[in-house]
């Protein structure tokens, strides 16, 4: 179980978070709801440790996380799919999913992981000494959580999956994400800008405006929820029209 | 600290500078390391105006001190009068400074950074081969040599260094300095035209750097070898200097070059050479612990002090 | 005709310790985006090691290469904790890259001051049995020390490339220079990478210093010219192509090779001076860059 109690996290001199509480229990699928610059992403920076707390503390199954470099958390278990995907795009996809079973234990069984990512993935098996600059978008998000499900996670966070992908890939990207956590138990935390599919994916959720958390619930309650509606996925209709 | 309390102490110190040596008698010891003082703090005014305002590690400014140190000698030699001399000296070193500032500094900082260096040991190289015999000023000059109208040159250009240094960075192009400094891309979205100022910055930088050349030029009669005046060891002296007193302030460079000079006063007879490498480590733990300057460091503390008693 | 091919070994000969020189220097400012300016001072200081070694108890050189490498590994791992590290701390890279620069010049003027005052100013070169040996290639002569050197380069050349594409560590010293942020969220131990590479790259330094001292001479200034030439190999290899550094040696040592036959030999570094110059002007990402 990850988690979060009454953090503070700043930018330099500035504050981004407020406070923040939440937890993450196992097998489960939360998301963080909010609009841009909500401190969405902030968040996710914090937990993998890219971002340091000034108050509070995150916690994973009783061990401190927020006091460890970023290669530590990994060691814990918590791993992370970046904000743009960040691939390394001069090294091979091969080497890229190499590159995520770079802590001990994940190491000595990466190739049976290999082989379960490229059942989930098989483009990337076929793809494998192609440099990873030369995907396309789709398959370098294929790549990334490849590459972070190489670690083999107990926690997958996933920031902004959707983003730059095609309505048809990120429901493809949903089924997968959904067969993973229901099959191997893995938690996941998503942040998504794209509030109905996130909730539609998620068992709970979180919502968070001005880094501040402002609500949680159900995912199904908050889907129905009026504020919710009226705030994000109406916000969200007028976008694509 | 108010404006006219800062001025008042300055012309206080200035005044003093020029009528202690009129009354008393200093010795020529004294004297000398006066003289040695001023260059250090117009090589270092020249540094702080390039490195410390506008941001670009210039590692190779002893080629334009030298540069002018040359050019004023040999002029000098040839009849030229030091009033000319030095100003020419001046404007050879604003020539070569366009000449290896005007690529580099388009680019990323290193390569000025790398380009500045290297530009320093091509020119040592080259005056290396070219004079391979010692050179020094005819006899005449060493009889009649005086320390006195050197320090009150040496005191003048000091002036001149800081009013340079002090009205330019409280120009627009002060301001342009200092954006490019803090965040080059910044202020290239914001307008400020980075290679415009960087360049004027530089060209700045590279007169005040003669100046020093050629003030040493006009006090040290004879070379032994002229390639000296190209030695790293001047660009270290400008940088600890810079760096010590902290960069991109006023005072900085001048209260970095008196600590350097009374330091090296003290050790250098008792360390020999071992007081270069203190230096060095001091230079190191400076810029990594103390980014203000130790002077700046010491203001900073202060200041906060102050803060917390209110 | 002979003084053609003459020219053309020579070239070859340097050019390929230069592709040495440059690639350990390329190697921390690419992992690292650090500038170290004291790789010239670490090269001088792994040929007095073999100097040392050799005028001590008569150890051959090249032999002692593993030794050096050792020794100078070691001065990596402290520059690498003692100096850059403390700087990992700036958060804008510029600043970094700038603060760099003034440490490791600091680095530079301490170790060329202690240099000194251990082996004096003198230039000095370590002259073995076989040090005047020449085969005849095409009727032109190549020394044996410049030979085993150039085999040298070639082989430390080839070996990182293997170490970079090879082996796991190698990989993470990749995928840390293409993101660190995103290397380190895939558990790479950044700052451990970073340790070891500098290590290495000093190491490798080292190796180019005995080639230097067996094959040329060494004095306490020397370290900036090599530094130049470090530089220059990287602006024609361009910023970070590991993999090109050796060709664009050999392109530095060529050209400055046939250069000698028109202007003193005196004048090696104002010509690397104005190939500097001239490739940031025109070719600002090297040689081998593909228009982009």
């Amino acid at each position: 179980m990850l988690e979060i109690s009454h953090i503070d996290v700043y930018y330099g001199d500035l504050q981004a978070l407020w406070d923040v509480s939440l937890t993450i229990g196992d097998g489960e699928i939360v998301t963080l709801v909010g609009s841009n610059g909500a401190g969405k992403s902030t968040l996710m920076k914090t937990i993998s440790g890219l971002l340091k707390i000034r108050a509070g503390y995150i916690d994973c199954d009783s061990i401190r996380l927020d006091r460890l470099p970023v290669h530590r958390i990994v060691e814990q278990g918590i791993s992370m799919v970046p904000e743009g995907r960040r691939i390394f795009p001069q090294m091979s996809v091969l080497e890229n999913l190499e590159m995520g079973a770079s802590i001990n234990p994940a190491r000595k069984v990466r190739q049976h992981t290999l082989k379960r990512i490229y059942e989930l993935f098989p483009i990337l098996k076929d793809r494998a000494k192609q440099l990873a600059g030369t995907l396309s978008g789709g398959e370098q998000q294929m790549l990334a959580i490849g590459r972070a499900l190489m670690s083999q996670p107990k926690i997958l966070l996933i920031d902004e999956m959707s983003l730059g992908l095609s309505p048809l890939l990120v429901q493809e990207f949903c089924r997968v994400i959904k067969g993973i956590n229901k099959l191997s138990k893995l938690t996941v935390f998503l942040v998504e800008q794209d509030v109905q599919l996130a909730l539609s994916m998620a068992h709970r959720g979180y919502v968070i405006e001005n880094g501040r958390i402002v609500g949680q619930g159900e995912a199904k309650e908050l889907l129905c929820s009026e504020e919710i509606k009226e705030a994000y996925l109406g916000m969200e209709k007028a976008d694509k029209t | 600290m108010a404006h006219w309390k800062k001025l008042s102490i300055l012309t206080l110190i200035l005044a003093l500078l020029a009528i202690v040596p009129l009354v008393m008698e200093l010795g020529s010891n004294v004297m000398n390391v006066m003289v040695t003082l001023f260059i250090y703090i117009i090589l270092a005014q020249s540094w702080n105006l390039i490195g410390g305002y506008t941001g670009q590690v210039n590692l190779g400014i002893v080629a334009f001190f030298g540069i002018s140190a040359m050019v004023t000698h040999f002029l000098w030699k040839a009849g030229a009068p030091i009033y000319l001399a030095i100003p020419t000296g001046s404007l050879s070193s604003v020539v070569l400074a366009a000449l290896i500032g005007l690529p580099t500094l388009r680019l990323r900082g290193m390569y000025f950074a790398v380009g500045t260096l290297a530009l320093a040991q091509a020119a040592q190289t080259i005056v290396a081969n070219i004079f391979t015999r010692s050179v020094s000023m005819p006899g005449s000059f060493s009889a009649t040599y005086s320390l006195m109208p050197r320090y009150y040159l040496g005191l003048i250009m000091v002036v001149i260094a800081i009013t340079v240094v002090y009205v330019i960075t409280r120009t627009k192009i002060g301001l342009a300095m200092v954006a490019i400094r803090d965040d080059e891309q910044a202020a290239q979205v914001t307008g400020v035209r980075v290679f415009k100022y960087k360049v004027i910055a530089f060209l700045i930088s590279g007169i005040l750097a003669g100046l020093a050349g050629g003030l040493y030029a006009y006090v040290r009669l004879s070379f032994w070898q002229i390639s000296i005046v190209f030695s790293p060891s001047w660009t270290f002296d400008a940088l600890l200097a810079v760096v010590i007193g902290g960069a991109g302030t006023l005072a900085g460079p001048v209260i970095g070059s008196v600590f350097l000079v009374v330091i090296s006063e003290i050790f250098a007879n008792t360390l020999g050479q071992a007081h270069l490498i203190l230096f060095g480590l001091l230079f190191i733990l400076v810029v990594i612990y103390f980014p203000y300057g130790l002077i700046g460091s010491v203001d900073r503390i202060h200041q906060l002090i102050t803060r917390v008693r209110k | 005709m002979n003084a053609v091919i003459q020219t053309i070994l020579i070239g070859i000969v340097i050019g390929a310790l230069y592709g040495l020189v440059g690639l350990g220097f390329g190697l921390i400012m690419g992992v690292m985006k650090f500038v170290n300016i004291a790789h010239g001072s670490f090269i001088i200081i792994g040929g007095y090691i073999a100097y040392w070694v050799f005028t001590l108890w008569g150890v051959d050189p090249f032999l002692s290469i593993p030794a050096v490498m050792f020794v100078m590994f070691f001065m990596g791992l402290i520059l690498y904790r003692l100096v850059l590290s403390p700087l990992l701390k700036y958060p804008r890279a510029e600043m970094r890259i700038d603060k760099s620069l003034l440490v490791t010049f600091g680095v530079t003027w301490i170790l060329d001051n202690v240099v000194t005052m251990l082996w004096t100013s003198d230039t000095r070169s370590i002259v073995t049995a076989y040090t005047g040996t020449t085969f005849n290639v095409f009727g032109a002569r190549l020394g044996l020390t410049g030979l085993i050197g150039l085999v040298i380069a070639v082989l430390v050349a080839v070996a990182l490339q293997l170490l970079l594409t090879r082996t796991y560590f190698g990989k993470h010293v990749r995928a840390a220079t293409e993101d660190s942020g995103a290397a380190s969220l895939s558990g790479v131990n950044v700052q451990r990478t970073y340790l070891i590479s500098c290590g290495i790259a000093a190491a490798m330094a080292g190796v180019a210093g005995v080639v230097i001292v067996s094959c040329y001479s060494i004095a306490p200034s020397m370290g900036l010219s090599w530094l130049l030439t470090a530089m220059v190999v990287i602006v024609l290899a361009g910023e970070g192509n590991i993999a090109y550094m050796l060709p664009a040696g050999l392109i530095l040592g060529l050209i400055q090779a046939i250069s000698t036959l028109f202007i003193s030999c005196a004048y090696q570094q104002p010509i690397s001076l104005i190939i500097f110059i001239l490739v940031l002007m025109f070719k600002p990402n090297g040689l081998f860059a593909r228009g982009r």
